[in-house]
């Protein structure tokens, strides 16, 4: 009997302090995860990450000579840089567009990012899927006449991520690239218009602020003759206002139909080449 | 020994079936005014959750912090950051009614609660104002109050090299709808 009084008892009082606090309940713990990478780009790679709505970021990408120069080219510094300029803007959280201009070739390029799938936080979508068109133009001075569409590139790719916890996120991306011309500068060299890739990505977060990434791009099925598959890897730091991204990169190209289709270096042998990129993103509305 | 247990039950009967007399909302508004010089943002966040007992006199609000939106999703990241809100992802408030409140009124009347607000993983004693008002929907509630970010051992953000006023204005507006008992 005394049992039963004692568990009367309890059951009061643990009524009575259940409804003095209300219990705490996330407003929609099936919302979308957020973070997955810290910014759009890795070092050259795109990723699943997108700007929000109404979120301009600039985006300033160089790298420099491969670092087998040793210090007689200073392990890359002197053989100058090749820079790409890059603005990109959320027209809504799922729609990017963006505009890039690269020093070499003088390679000006248009970019689209469209989200179909975001990542849940309950994993009824376990992944995050975003399509990326980008097109661009070789707008340089050539020896050689050049058409408008004999100068374009193109690049289609399907980014799959998922950020395993929080700590950890990875992403694939198959995709194709395309040039319109292809220069032949000896007989024997095999060359195409179209390649294919499969790139992966992935990110290890050491705390809020600081992550080590990586990205590799190996190019299925035929390819161009000397060409190796690009890999990079990344040390990034958000300082609240800026994402800085520092990295070692076999290609030299920050564009994906370029990093597929021109890496001449192998980071594995290993050779590869310093570089940065600067992120800032403004709010605009 | 019936007897007490008759007895247990019938508090505990007695005790869940006197609710008249609480209100509940899960969309309440919460509104928080920053400013930095030459600029001001606000975020606004349309979950409130609020419980008032006016039999006990207890007052309970809550809300997910990643519910508030600044219009802006670069800011939004960053409050987020600055918040730490996947550690801590409730602002809350739970606390007394001080002053008193004539429910049979349907006039606006001042209130003042005392309690505890917690934030970022910190807890501080709390006064605030506000007002009361019995409507046929239910209680309508309004408050505010002044947040300072350091009591609460949130670094200002900055906003472009500025640091944002480490004084924050926190707004709650809600209606509360009556429990059945």
């Amino acid at each position: 009997m005394k049992k039963t009084v004692s568990t009367l008892l309890i059951m009061f009082l643990t009524i009575s302090i259940s409804e003095a606090q209300m219990e705490r309940k996330r407003a929609n713990p099936d919302g979308p995860v957020d973070e997955i990478f810290l910014t759009k780009n890795i070092a050259g790679l795109g990723t699943v990450q997108l700007l929000g709505k109404g979120d301009l970021n600039s985006m300033i990408q160089h790298n420099f000579g491969d670092v087998r120069g040793g210090i007689d080219t200073f392990f890359g510094v002197d053989e100058g840089a090749n820079v790409r300029i890059a603005f990109a803007y959320g027209l809504t959280d799922d729609i990017n567009i963006g505009i890039g201009r690269t020093s070499r070739e003088d390679n000006i390029d248009f970019g689209i990012d469209y989200r179909l799938l975001h990542q849940t936080k309950s994993d009824k979508i376990p992944v995050s899927v975003v399509l990326k068109g980008n097109f661009g133009i070789r707008t340089q001075k050539e020896a050689f006449p050049l058409t408008f569409q004999e100068r374009l590139n193109y690049l289609g790719s399907l980014m799959i991520g998922r950020k395993f916890n929080d700590s950890f996120s990875f992403q694939i991306s198959p995709m194709i690239s395309h040039f319109n011309t292809v220069v032949q500068t000896d007989p024997n060299e095999e060359l195409y218009n179209t390649v294919y890739g499969l790139g992966f990505a992935g990110r290890f977060k050491i705390n809020a602020r600081k992550s080590i990434s990586f990205e590799y791009l190996p190019v299925i099925g035929k390819r161009i003759s000397d060409t190796k598959n690009h890999a990079a890897i990344v040390y990034e730091l958000e300082t609240g206002g800026h994402v800085f991204q520092m990295f070692f990169m076999s290609g030299r190209w920050f564009t994906e139909q370029h990093l597929l289709t021109r890496t001449e270096t192998n980071f594995f042998e290993p050779n590869f080449r310093f570089g940065f990129n600067v992120n800032r993103v403004f709010g605009l509305l | 020994m019936k007897k007490i247990i008759l007895s247990t039950l019938f508090l505990l009967f007695g005790f869940s079936t006197g609710f008249t007399q609480s209100f509940k909302t899960e969309t309440g508004k919460a509104t928080f005014y920053s400013k930095v010089p030459l600029h001001s943002f606000e975020g606004v966040s349309e979950t409130l959750v609020g419980l008032i007992d006016l039999d006990k006199g207890t007052v309970d609000f809550y809300i997910d912090l990643e519910t508030l939106d600044t219009g802006n999703g670069k800011r939004d990241k960053d409050m987020k950051l600055t918040l730490e809100t996947e550690k801590y992802p409730f602002a809350e408030f739970f606390g007394k009614l001080v002053s008193d409140f004539n429910a049979e009124s349907n006039d606006v009347q001042g209130v003042k609660v005392k309690g505890t607000f917690k934030i970022h993983g910190e807890e501080q004693e709390i006064e605030v104002d506000g007002t009361l008002q019995m409507t046929d929907e239910g209680l309508h509630v309004t408050a505010g109050w002044i947040l300072n970010l350091l009591d609460y051992k949130i670094k200002p953000p900055k906003v472009l090299f500025i640091k944002v006023d480490e004084n924050q204005e926190i707004k709650i507006d809600a209606l509360l709808k009556p429990i059945e008992g």
